[in-house]
């Protein structure tokens, strides 16, 4: 339901997915890239498949009338991956049933948590029967090659979303028939809605003793006024009403406008990176034809490539030797990293002669968080360079430059899309490649505007210099726009939450009788830290949320500083709404008198706008800690002991001459 | 050619990471024990050691609070002499001081043993005959010298006059007296087998014997002292004007019965500014009453130090017998078997030729330089840093001081030239540009008394992180590696 519960859901499943890796007999020739691991499983899937169909894969039978690019958007758990999975095993584009009931699970957990597990891409080929009679080669019955571009299922990634529904013309609104509809539903419609697109309603999980489908349809109709009648009921569960998807699909979405006669167009729709292969691009041919062989351009870049490899994913990379218009697949190319590949970019022939007008590019990645990364131990820089530089290779949509902190050394600034996009980055870190991280307090974006005209953008607390020279003439902090979806008798807490978070109502309306939804604006910065955790818990988890981003809002900020014992600790520096800085200020130096131990002098931990202490805690000198006691020769455990205390401080960082422990750093995540 | 040559020296004192469990073996000659003297690490623990501690582990029962490797006799034992458990224990003593291999055999001349220690245990609970045969095995492997200290542990109600005298009589001339306590009701809730009258009638004994030289020893942090208590210890110590004081602070050790009823910090225990409170009252009025505070938990009259103890606090060897005790030997610590059976085992192989106690051969000078650092900080006298800095270089000399430098300014530190004068904090800083001037304006470093003693442990660590992370090893060593 919430995105947050996803993640911590699969966290735990995680090592899981390490034990199945470790256990595939497949996984030396596989890359330790998680993307990699997933697909090679899907291929043990369709081998028998595979090889089979090789050969008959002819594209040309597939002219855009018979050609259907589609996705599924749905709130998160609703069941879009169970229904994707079961659309691809009803076209025998993946076995069913082969022993291993957790397969599909393992698979999607590898999808929801590696952010490099993009909008995945699934070519099918499916004959429609209509009416339930075959027409045995008669004019009604005609193989289709539908395109299933899937989306990543959280909020972060919602400008994946949008890469992802540029190259389909419609849609499956899947939507729990027990849950109805939910934030996200709300945010993905209006996404397919925007883009013009056949939405197709589909009411999942009517198997359950709790589907109330009727209700659904109600909610479809008041909320984004979709016939009822339209609404397919599904069990993914169990196979009921699947059969009428994909003839659904078929008879309401267009197939695509492309010119078949224009000079080539492809959209640039994602790219991973294969150690064997390099860099894999994902496209969808808008106009024309690409064949093997061709010398193509990107019109972000200018740079020229040979399409070396073409085909398509059936599931997994089935070549073809040419795509035609109108079709999805994959072209490799020799690029060498990602960063080549501009997602949105629009590639043509190089020697085309008419000027090609680029496609509509997307959305560009949008940094919304910023946090430092530092090694735990200042010695293993090297080690964790190395270690998100591997990691960047697959998620080109992070960025990180360096910086250097007195309390921390050597380490990495990083640009998310979003929290859980950040929470993934330092999982896989940890996970993958064994780094241990102190992650700095994530701060937004914000922008600083100076008497002389200047403007800062500050993506680094520490970077915002506590007392300028020039006067600061006006700040603007990143809004976004949040959907919240809720019981109705949560209103009232809900709403004074917000009111907390300094949101502003935009929208207020019932869903049915008992579900209200809600649009706010509100500042990023509120939502960075702890917000959906504590929307869950006075919602008893009955609420769901959403966002998109939103301009910036000039608003009334100030840099609190964290002083130990006089001195500033960059790394531990905020921007606060000046509403808040007392209480946050307070908060933080209190946090920090629980974390700190106290040490042979007394320390004092203040919290400071400028020149103007806010808080104050004292932490005591240590008293005593001595061992008087007659050992005799045997000195051993006594040195052990000392051991292990300069072990302990060893994995202090060392401010001034206060010793922090880690946890510290920790603990200010935890205050708004 | 030169690494060919002397490559069983290098080895033996390269610094290698010690193996977790030590393996004793009979790899090196005397030779190569010779040669290690000449090498560029000054104070060798390879000399001959001169020293010897001897653990008589008979009580009468365990302290609540004692983790020692002890044999308890039952409360009612006072008399042992007919103990077929003391008699057969003095027996594997000799046997084991008999079966050691003489670390001198090349010198000319013997070292005889300038200190002998009776630990325990409860020593004065042995019968004089059979401390009289342990000197006399002692005598006759090494020697030991005319004005040798021999000292002895005794507890309160083991001992009557005539057994004082009959010790005397033997040599023994330093009495460590375990008083522990001048309160009844502390004296029985740490489990002691005596009370406070047979603490006086002990006081009576040593005094009416005519030693010279004696010890209180006393434990600080009880469970439910109180700080009038405490007092009242150190006086009643101090009235019964002892020429040594030893303030031991109670430890809750893990498998005790106070271990196990008590977590440190929390009621009855003290807390941890009570404690530091003792400590200081403890310094405070001994010093008032001329004591001087010359180790962490040792105060003594003008020339009264423990001469024993300054062995291991000036990183010298010396030998051990006896169950569970550590000796340290050719740059080894050896600690044998804590409990009889494996004791027994290890004298056999001893005897045998299988088991050598004494060579290392995996001497780090990382860990030599814990050790000095360690030891010699519990002292008043403290790191002697000119000695220090011609083991293992000036660099690292100059790194401790860095580190140490704030706690000077905070009062824990005090660094000391020649003369035992305290350098001032801002003739170090000036000094710390050029080495050769802080040379000659810094002799020593040492804790402050009380407020350096009391942190030891946080403040002997900071030397630790230094000294881990130090990669200048001396050159002989570099070579080596
Ligand atoms: N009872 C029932 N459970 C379903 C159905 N479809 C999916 N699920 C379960 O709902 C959970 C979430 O499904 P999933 O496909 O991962 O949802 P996604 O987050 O939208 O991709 C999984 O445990 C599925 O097994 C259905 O039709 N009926
Ligand atoms: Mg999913």
């Amino acid at each position: 339901m919430g995105f947050l519960r996803k993640a911590s859901k699969t966290l735990k499943q995680s090592n899981y997915v390490s034990l199945l890796f470790n256990f595939n007999p497949l996984s030396s020739r596989i890359t330790h890239e998680r993307f990699s691991i997933t697909r090679a499983l899907f291929c043990t899937q369709s081998r028998q498949n595979y090889t089979k169909e090789k050969a008959i894969i002819d594209l040309s039978q597939y002219p855009p009338e018979l050609v259907r690019n589609f996705s599924i958007i749905a709130h998160v758990d609703h069941g879009k991956s169970t229904l994707a999975d079961r659309l691809l095993e009803l076209t025998g584009t993946i076995k069913k049933g082969l022993g291993q009931p957790q397969y599909l699970d393992k698979l999607q957990v590898e999808r929801e948590r590696g952010i490099t597990v993009k909008a995945q891409t699934a070519t099918m080929f499916y004959k429609n029967i209509i009416n339930g009679d075959d027409f045995k080669d008669g004019k009604e019955s005609s193989n289709y090659l539908l395109n299933l571009i899937d989306t990543p299922g959280h909020v972060d990634f919602s400008y994946e979303v949008s890469r992802s529904l540029a190259a389909c013309q419609g849609v499956l609104l899947v939507v729990d028939a027990a849950q109805g509809v939910q934030a996200q539903t709300v945010a993905n419609f209006y996404l397919a809605f925007e883009s013009n697109l056949a939405i197709i309603p589909v009411i999942n999980k009517i198997d359950q003793p709790t589907a109330d489908p009727d209700r659904v349809k109600g909610q479809l109709k008041s909320m984004f006024d979709l016939d009822p009648s339209d609404a397919l009921l599904t069990s993914a569960k169990t196979g009921v009403g699947l059969e009428h998807v994909l003839p659904a699909v078929i008879e309401r979405i267009p197939p695509p406008p492309g010119k078949s006669e224009s000079s080539l167009r492809m959209l640039l729709l994602d790219s991973y990176f294969d150690e064997y292969r390099g860099v894999i691009c994902h496209v969808a041919v808008v106009d024309g034809a690409l064949r093997k062989g061709d010398k193509i351009s990107s019109a972000a870049t200018g740079k020229s490539y040979e399409a070396m490899d073409i085909g398509i994913m059936h599931p997994e990379l089935t070549p073809t030797g040419i795509l035609f218009t109108g079709q999805v697949g994959y072209v490799i190319t020799g690029m060498r990293t990602t960063k080549e590949a501009r997602i949105g970019d629009t590639i043509y022939h190089t020697k085309s002669t008419v000027d090609v007008e680029p496609l509509p590019g997307f959305k560009a990645a949008k940094h919304m968080v910023f946090s430092g990364l530092f090694p735990a131990d200042g010695s293993d820089f090297e080690a964790l360079s190395h270690a998100i530089e591997k990691l960047t290779c697959n998620d080109a949509s992070v960025s990180v430059t360096k910086e250097t902190s007195t309390a921390l050394g050597l380490g990495f600034r990083c640009g998310f899309l979003g929290l859980l996009h950040m929470d993934v980055f330092h999982q896989r870190l940890e996970q993958e490649y064994g780094a241990h991280i102190i992650s700095t307090v994530p701060t937004v974006p914000y922008i600083y505007e100076y008497s002389d005209g200047s403007k800062l953008e500050v993506q680094n607390p520490a970077a915002l210099p506590s007392n300028p020279k020039q006067r600061v003439v006006a700040c603007w902090e990143p809004t976004v726009i949040a959907t919240i979806v809720m019981p109705s008798e949560y209103v009232g807490p809900v709403i004074t939450l917000l009111s907390e978070r300094r949101g502003e109502q935009l929208e207020y309306s019932f869903i049915d009788s008992q579900r209200v939804f809600m649009k706010y604006r509100l500042p990023l910065r509120e939502i960075v830290i702890d917000f959906y955790n504590e929307l869950k818990s006075i919602t008893s988890g009955y609420a769901s949320f959403d966002y998109e981003d939103s301009d910036y809002q000039p608003s009334d900020l100030v840099k609190l500083d964290i002083l130990l014992n006089g001195q500033a600790v960059d790394a531990m520096a905020t921007i606060v709404h000046n509403s808040k800085s007392y209480r946050v200020g307070r908060e933080l130096v209190e946090k920090l008198k629980k974390v700190i131990d106290r040490q042979m002098f007394e320390i004092i931990i203040q919290a400071a706008i400028g020149s103007k202490i806010i808080a104050r805690e004292t932490v005591t000198a240590m008293r005593k800690n001595v061992l008087a006691k007659c050992y005799g020769g045997d000195i051993t455990r006594k040195k052990k002991l000392l051991e292990k205390q300069k072990e302990g401080k060893k994995r202090m960082k060392r401010v001034g001459s206060v010793d922090v422990p880690q946890e510290a750093f920790h603990e200010l995540l935890k205050v708004s | 050619m030169l690494k060919s040559t002397f490559t069983p020296i290098f080895c033996a004192l390269a610094p290698k990471p010690k193996p977790s469990t030590r393996v004793i073996t009979n790899t090196f000659s005397n030779s190569t024990s010779t040669v290690r003297q000449n090498s560029s690490l000054k104070n060798n623990p390879t000399i001959t050691p001169s020293s010897a501690y001897i653990h008589l582990p008979f009580c009468r029962k365990r302290c609540h609070y004692c983790d020692f490797p002890i044999v308890a006799l039952g409360s009612a034992s006072t008399q042992t002499h007919d103990d077929p458990r003391v008699i057969n224990y003095i027996q594997w003593l000799c046997r084991e001081i008999n079966a050691t291999k003489i670390e001198d055999e090349l010198d000319s001349a013997k070292t005889p043993l300038k200190t002998v220690f009776f630990g325990g245990g409860t020593p004065s609970l042995v019968p004089p005959s059979m401390v009289g045969t342990v000197l006399e095995t002692l005598k006759m492997k090494f020697g030991v010298s005319e004005s040798a200290e021999i000292s002895m542990e005794m507890d309160p109600g083991t001992f009557d006059y005539k057994k004082m005298e009959e010790m005397m009589l033997l040599g023994v001339n330093r009495v460590s007296l375990g008083v522990q306590a001048f309160q009844e009701k502390l004296l029985k809730s740490c489990g002691r087998a005596h009370g406070l009258e047979e603490v006086h009638e002990a006081i009576d004994i040593v005094k009416k014997c005519g030693v010279e030289n004696w010890s209180i020893d006393l434990i600080a942090s009880l469970p439910h002292q109180t700080s009038e208590m405490w007092e009242e210890s150190l006086r009643l110590a101090i009235e019964a004007r002892p020429t040594h004081v030893s303030v031991y602070d109670l430890q809750i050790e893990q498998g005790t019965k106070f271990g196990r009823l008590y977590s440190p910090g929390e009621f009855p225990l003290p807390s941890e500014t009570q404690s530091a409170d003792f400590y200081t009252m403890a310094s405070r009025m001994l010093r008032d009453a001329n004591y001087s505070h010359y180790e962490i938990s040792s105060y003594c009259k003008s020339g009264y130090e423990c001469r024993h103890n300054f062995t291991y606090w000036k990183y010298k060897p010396f030998y051990a017998f006896g169950l569970g005790s550590t000796s340290f030997i050719g740059g080894l610590r050896f600690s044998r078997p804590r409990k009889v059976n494996e004791y027994m085992k290890f004298v056999e192989n001893l005897e045998n030729g299988s088991v050598n106690s004494s060579i290392d051969d995996n001497i780090n000078s990382k860990d030599k330089a814990l050790d000095v650092v360690m030891l010699s900080l519990r002292t008043a006298r403290g790191l002697d840093l000119k000695h220090f800095q011609e083991s293992f270089g000036s660099s690292l000399v100059l790194s401790l001081v860095e580190v140490y430098k704030p706690y000077v300014e905070s009062g824990h530190v005090v660094f000391l030239d020649e003369q035992r004068r305290a350098v001032r904090i801002d003739d170090i800083n000036n000094s710390l540009l050029d080495e050769t001037d802080l040379e000659r304006r810094v002799a020593y470093m040492r804790l402050s008394d009380p407020n350096g003693f009391l942190l030891s442990n946080e403040l002997i660590a900071l030397a630790f992180g230094v000294i881990d992370s130090w990669k200048d090893y001396p050159s002989a060593l570099q070579e080596a590696t």
